[in-house]
């Protein structure tokens, strides 16, 4: 029980601590505390603070919080502890549907339509992977990892062939950064990933007995279908205004909720919230590396994931200790 | 003749996996009954039960709860008319044995239930995590979430399979408390001492 309110606790007290030293550090160098410049302007100081650190460090927390989440859910409702959105193609859909709404003129990076496009193109992702897997042990998997090559070399094709202004590289969508995030964008991508938290704790209950499988779930009063589509809306919601704004970064959403369920145990109710803090967490660390570990350079922290998450993955797949058994 | 609490089957036939594994099966199971349906294996015991349970539609013929069709009304509906104790259930997150008798929505969940967890000896597993119990620990458990939830009718599949003597009388024991309210459809291939303890036996072949 103590575990179950000490860690957020814990939890919250160090993202706060994080998010500080976010304001605090970075390429330019403060001349006095990010705290004294509260309500302040005018100065170098202040504007490196208020208009390029803050809206960054928030843009982490409501991001990582997503990706992490996103990450627990699709891991919830696919039955299958490596079902992460970056592996099974889901964030090379938000991509796709980002880069599609871009090159067409539809939407400009980081408005509102690119946010729609982008959840467009999570939702069409995981519902052709459901459609196209074949029911064998790796099935899902597999087509889920041939579905992100696919769209990721979609979406390079429209990139190289695309005039629109705004387009990013390559670079960016697949190994995202938080450098383009200003308050605009956070505006804007806030309110769908709210959304799509509401959804993910609105069903964590429910995702308990899914656990059991479908036909298990459906003997208890649950609605299969209607229950899938609401899980993928939300996982959609939270996906897709994150990469339309950030890139893909991969391993979040795999790494997050592996370590809530050691730390906590499965049930969803805590390891949504908990995963959402943590992702928060994540990513604020990842950022402040990315900025700050190899000034003057600024590396994609998409990077910084997948070297921290891909060694987890190898750990998951020969540990006994992921609170997952093969069925 | 008011309405009859009843399960009814009328020439039901179900194909399974593209082969024919019951053909024009009528019959009925009444509330406040124990039912048992026994036969060889393939006699088409649990695809009759996941019939009636609303997950595998019959090819043909047709089956009423309380003269509903599981099939057309809503799954909470049909969770307040039956509850199922499948023959095994995949448990592949480690939640508690008490996390797991707890999934039954608050609106579903049995207020007398504890009874029959103590019968299946649950309170001693209860901080124990499901994943790491033998496969009679488990198949308990999915009896005891079977339980928990308030139901018109319960159907059994196979619940004495991988228990021993002991379990298996109190599941007996278990049976008879529960059809004092409830109807009991119980699917078992090993029927030999279980004869006087069912109103009905429906032999399928």
């Amino acid at each position: 029980m103590t575990r179950k309110i000490g860690a957020p606790l814990l939890l919250v007290i160090l993202a706060v601590l994080l998010f500080f030293l976010s304001l605090q550090f970075g390429v330019i160098h403060l001349h006095t505390s990010a705290l004294s410049l509260i309500g302040k302007g005018g100065s170098v100081d202040a504007a490196t603070v208020w208009d390029v650190r803050f809206p960054r460090a928030l843009g982490a927390v409501v991001i990582g919080a997503a990706m992490a989440i996103a990450g627990a859910l699709a891991q919830g409702i696919f039955r299958n502890p490596l079902a992460e959105p970056t592996l099974i193609g889901l964030t090379s859909g938000a991509t796709l549907g980002t880069i599609i709404g871009i090159a067409t003129g539809f939407a400009g990076y980081g408005s509102g339509r690119n946010c729609l496009t982008a959840t467009l193109g999570v939702a069409a992702a995981a519902l052709i992977t459901q459609v196209l897997a074949p029911n064998k042990n790796f099935g899902f998997l597999l087509t889920g990892i041939a579905l992100a090559s696919i769209f990721t070399s979609i979406s390079g094709l429209i990139i190289s062939i695309s005039h629109q202004a705004g387009i990013q590289s390559l670079s960016f969508w697949n190994f995202g950064s938080l450098s383009l995030i200003n308050f605009s964008t956070v505006r804007v991508i806030t309110p769908f990933i709210a959304v799509g938290i509401a959804i993910a704790f609105f069903i964590a209950r429910g995702m308990n007995l899914w656990s059991l499988g479908e036909t298990n779930a459906y003997f208890l009063g649950i609605n299969i279908r209607k229950f899938r589509l609401l899980a993928i809306l939300a996982i959609a919601l939270l996906i897709g205004p994150s990469v339309s704004a950030v890139g893909s970064i991969a391993f979040l959403g795999l790494l997050v909720p592996h370590v809530v369920r050691l730390i906590l145990g499965p049930d969803h109710r805590n390891l949504i919230l908990l995963s959402g803090i943590l992702g928060s967490i994540v990513l604020l660390i990842a950022d402040f590396l990315a900025r700050a570990a190899f000034q003057p350079h600024e590396v994609p922290l998409g990077l910084l994931t997948s070297l921290l998450g891909a060694p987890v993955l190898i750990f998951l797949l020969r540990s006994r200790r992921s609170q997952w058994v093969s069925e | 003749m008011g309405e009859r609490i009843m399960i009814e089957i009328q020439n039901v036939s179900i194909i399974r996996d593209e082969k024919r594994v019951l053909s024009n099966f009528s019959g009925q199971i009444q509330l406040r009954q124990a039912t048992l349906i026994s036969g060889p294996n393939g006699a088409g015991k649990s695809s009759l039960v996941s019939a009636i349970a609303g997950v595998l539609a019959p090819a043909s013929g047709g089956i009423r709860i309380n003269n509903q069709d599981p099939y057309a009304v809503s799954a909470p509906h049909l969770a307040r008319l039956r509850s199922v104790a499948p023959q095994r259930r995949n448990f592949v997150l480690a939640f508690t044995v008490d996390e797991v008798l707890n999934f039954v929505p608050k609106s579903l969940r049995a207020s007398n239930a504890e009874p029959f967890i103590h019968a299946l000896g649950l309170d001693e597993l209860k901080q124990k995590k499901v994943t790491e119990l033998s496969i009679g620990q488990q198949q308990r458990v999915s009896l005891g979430l079977a339980l928990t939830q308030d139901a018109e009718f319960y159907l059994l599949d196979e619940p004495f399979d991988a228990q021993d003597a002991h379990y298996q009388a109190q599941i007996v024991e278990l049976i008879s408390e529960l059809k004092k309210s409830k109807g009991v459809l119980v699917v078992s291939h090993n029927t030999d001492a279980l004869h006087p303890y069912f109103d009905q036996e429906i032999v399928l072949s």
